[in-house]
């Protein structure tokens, strides 16, 4: 396995998992909101090294899902369409609160915008983010999530 | 179907079955030799072909072509055909996400034997340059605005070839004429014509590719003939897809059927799997924006066809023609007899190649006797096959698509550094450009089945059978 090892998942950490299509990403935190943040910078950083990339700035936006792991997929789906739109990337967000009911959640992300063009490319681009064997569940050592990545 | 145990039995030369059981509406199918077989505890691909045989209005049976390997939802090199007047269903994953992802084979004027490392790496050199990959937005050809996107999603390889970017010819050479009807353009989400504007004439990443190959071998050399290739003869190879449009498509469309299965009382083993009647608001919604897609991603290749024409023209001074244009992921409504009788179907190809055999009213006039060139891409450091199909092939006329990887991305990165891989194909001779080390690495030839047991099984299973076999010169992967 690639990545920090989930030595007892008290902290936070990620790994990218066995998989022959795509790219299968593990992340855990002690919160949700840190398993999304968590597995979201897993995925730029697979592909993108912004270390010397030029900040352009922030951008806003809210999630929606009918659960948390579809908001997971969102704030992943958001990056990628933020790349491919406008040449952006992430070097920095933070995850908001996650509010509302079962069936009508909401979560609200600020990213740290970096210009693409001045990224260094390390690995396969994403492309799409698929619902199989999505997962994100609480346990005993805080959040646990897992996706497929279409490269 | 999670969890559960597959047990194939064998059922013909190459041939195996998954039988029926509940949830399952038909048997599973699986051409492969017992090499080819998924064979890696975990993986679940032959779960996934089971998984497929629950969709509703499946015919005849879920078929799992000799590349076959785990993908999500269906299986990469899936086949599934649904019963429209039956109420079958259409699933964009039975599309895959990159819609008409396909390849471009092109033939040089120009033989193997003319050329010297020099004169190819000067060639690798100017594609190198000239051919938009890797991470970033840029495209050959920038579009005005969405309105002129909107032509081209109805124009596909045609509108590009009436704008200049290539000649008549090159469309009797592509399935379709290079232009599917029913394109709906007002169907594709803002975001998908955002994220594709930009990207017209790019290669994108991962396992797409251009590459210089040779004929090396010709099995069928009066077919090899209709298709326009010799023994020595210098060729281009072009895999890609609609890029971020056709993505966005596919994870628009398959939200909007996971949020409405209830509807049809639709219950599936895999969200991916989310499907909708074809007769059906959203069915045909998500065919109108496929169909776009297809078109996008014609017109892509065809101007990645041009970037080639011109690097061989410059360094070379020699032109290409277009063998043929097929894509690998694409759902289309089909007549096919099902016990006995012509049904209208939704046959679904992820990750599958059609095949037509000799005489198909589809083929264009100068390939009817010979029948449909199947492009069949292997890896960079060993070799691909140009195969026709096979009349009575049982699988909707379909064929493998690719050599289907064995090793997972980061597998493959244990097995040898990028850097250590240009340096090993480029004492076979092979000349690389890698958009990066690490994606370079993830596609070392290791991470795929054996390319020509995949052509070899593929003709003993009576799906097609192998015209000409392909080796590199240079690549420039994505």
């Amino acid at each position: 396995m690639d990545g920090q090892q989930p030595a007892g998942r008290s902290g936070s950490g990620h790994r990218s998992v066995p998989h022959t299509a795509d790219l299968r990403v593990e992340a855990w935190a002690p919160t949700v909101e840190g398993c999304i943040g968590e597995l979201v910078r897993a995925v730029v950083d697979g592909f993108a090294d912004l270390r010397g990339a030029h900040v352009v700035g922030e951008r806003g936006c809210t999630v929606l899902g009918v659960s948390d792991a579809d908001l997971l997929v969102g704030v992943l789906e958001e990056v990628i369409y933020r790349m491919d739109a406008d040449g952006e990337l992430p070097v920095a967000l933070a995850i908001g609160r996650i509010e509302g009911l079962d069936g009508a959640r909401t979560v609200a992300v600020r990213f740290r915008m970096a210009d693409t063009a001045t990224a260094a490319l390390v690995g396969a681009v994403p492309k799409a983010v698929s619902l199989h064997d999505l997962d994100l569940r609480a346990g005993p050592d805080g959040w646990t999530c897992r996706v497929t990545v279409d490269v | 179907m999670s969890g559960m145990e597959i047990a194939l039995t064998a059922a013909g030369r190459y041939r195996w079955r998954i039988e029926q059981r509940p949830p399952m509406r038909v048997p599973g199918v699986v051409f492969a030799s017992e090499a080819l077989l998924p064979q890696d505890a975990g993986d679940k691909a032959l779960e996934q072909v089971a998984n497929v045989a629950t969709l509703p209005g499946i015919v005849r049976a879920s078929y799992a072509m000799p590349d076959v390997h785990w993908g999500y939802g269906f299986p990469i090199g899936g086949v599934a055909a649904t019963d429209v007047d039956e109420g079958g269903v259409v699933s964009p994953g039975g599309v895959g996400f990159d819609i008409s992802c396909g390849v471009r084979l092109l033939a040089a004027g120009v033989d193997r034997e003319e050329l010297d490392p020099e004169r190819i790496g000067r060639l690798m050199d100017l594609l190198d340059r000239t051919v938009p990959r890797g991470l970033g937005r840029g495209g050959l050809w920038q579009l005005s605005g969405p309105e002129e996107l909107d032509d081209l999603l109805l124009g596909g390889a045609r509108y590009a070839v009436e704008h200049g970017h290539g000649v008549p010819r090159d469309l009797e050479r592509c399935e379709d004429r290079g232009v599917l009807a029913g394109a709906a353009p007002g169907e594709v989400s803002t975001r998908a014509v955002e994220r594709g504007l930009q990207q017209v004439g790019s290669l994108g990443s991962a396992n797409h590719f251009l590459e210089v190959q040779a004929v090396d071998q010709v099995h069928d050399p009066d077919t090899a003939a209709a298709f326009g290739l010799r023994p020595g003869q210098v060729c281009v190879m072009i895999h890609c897809g609609s890029r971020g449009l056709g993505h966005q498509i596919c994870t628009d469309h398959v939200h909007a059927m996971d949020r409405e299965l209830h509807r049809y009382k639709i219950d599936l083993p895999d969200r991916q799997l989310a499907c909708t009647p074809v007769d059906s608001p959203r069915g045909r919604a998500y065919l109108g924006a496929m169909t776009a897609a297809a078109n996008y991603g014609r017109a892509n290749r065809q101007l990645l066809s041009e970037a080639a024409r011109r690097a061989f023209a410059t360094a070379l001074g020699v032109g290409l023609e277009l063998v043929y244009d097929v894509s690998h992921n694409l759902a289309k409504l089909e007549t096919h007899e099902v016990d006995g009788a012509p049904r209208r179907l939704c046959v679904h190809r992820k990750g599958a190649t059609r095949a037509l055999p000799p005489g198909d009213p589809d083929l264009p006039a100068d390939l009817a006797a010979a029948g449909q060139p199947v492009l069949v891409p292997g890896t960079m450091g060993t070799a691909s096959y140009v195969m026709v199909g096979l009349p009575g092939n049982e699988a909707f006329h379909s064929a493998c698509h690719g050599a289907g990887r064995v090793l997972s991305r980061h597998r493959a990165l244990r097995t040898v550094r990028g850097e250590q891989l240009k340096s090993d194909l480029e004492a076979q001779g092979i000349a690389v450009r890698p958009t990066s080390w690490r994606a370079l690495a993830e596609e070392t030839p290791e991470a795929y089945k054996d390319v020509d047991a995949v052509a070899a099984v593929t003709e003993a299973a009576g799906l097609a059978r192998p015209v000409a076999r392909l080796v590199p010169l240079g690549v420039c992967k994505g």
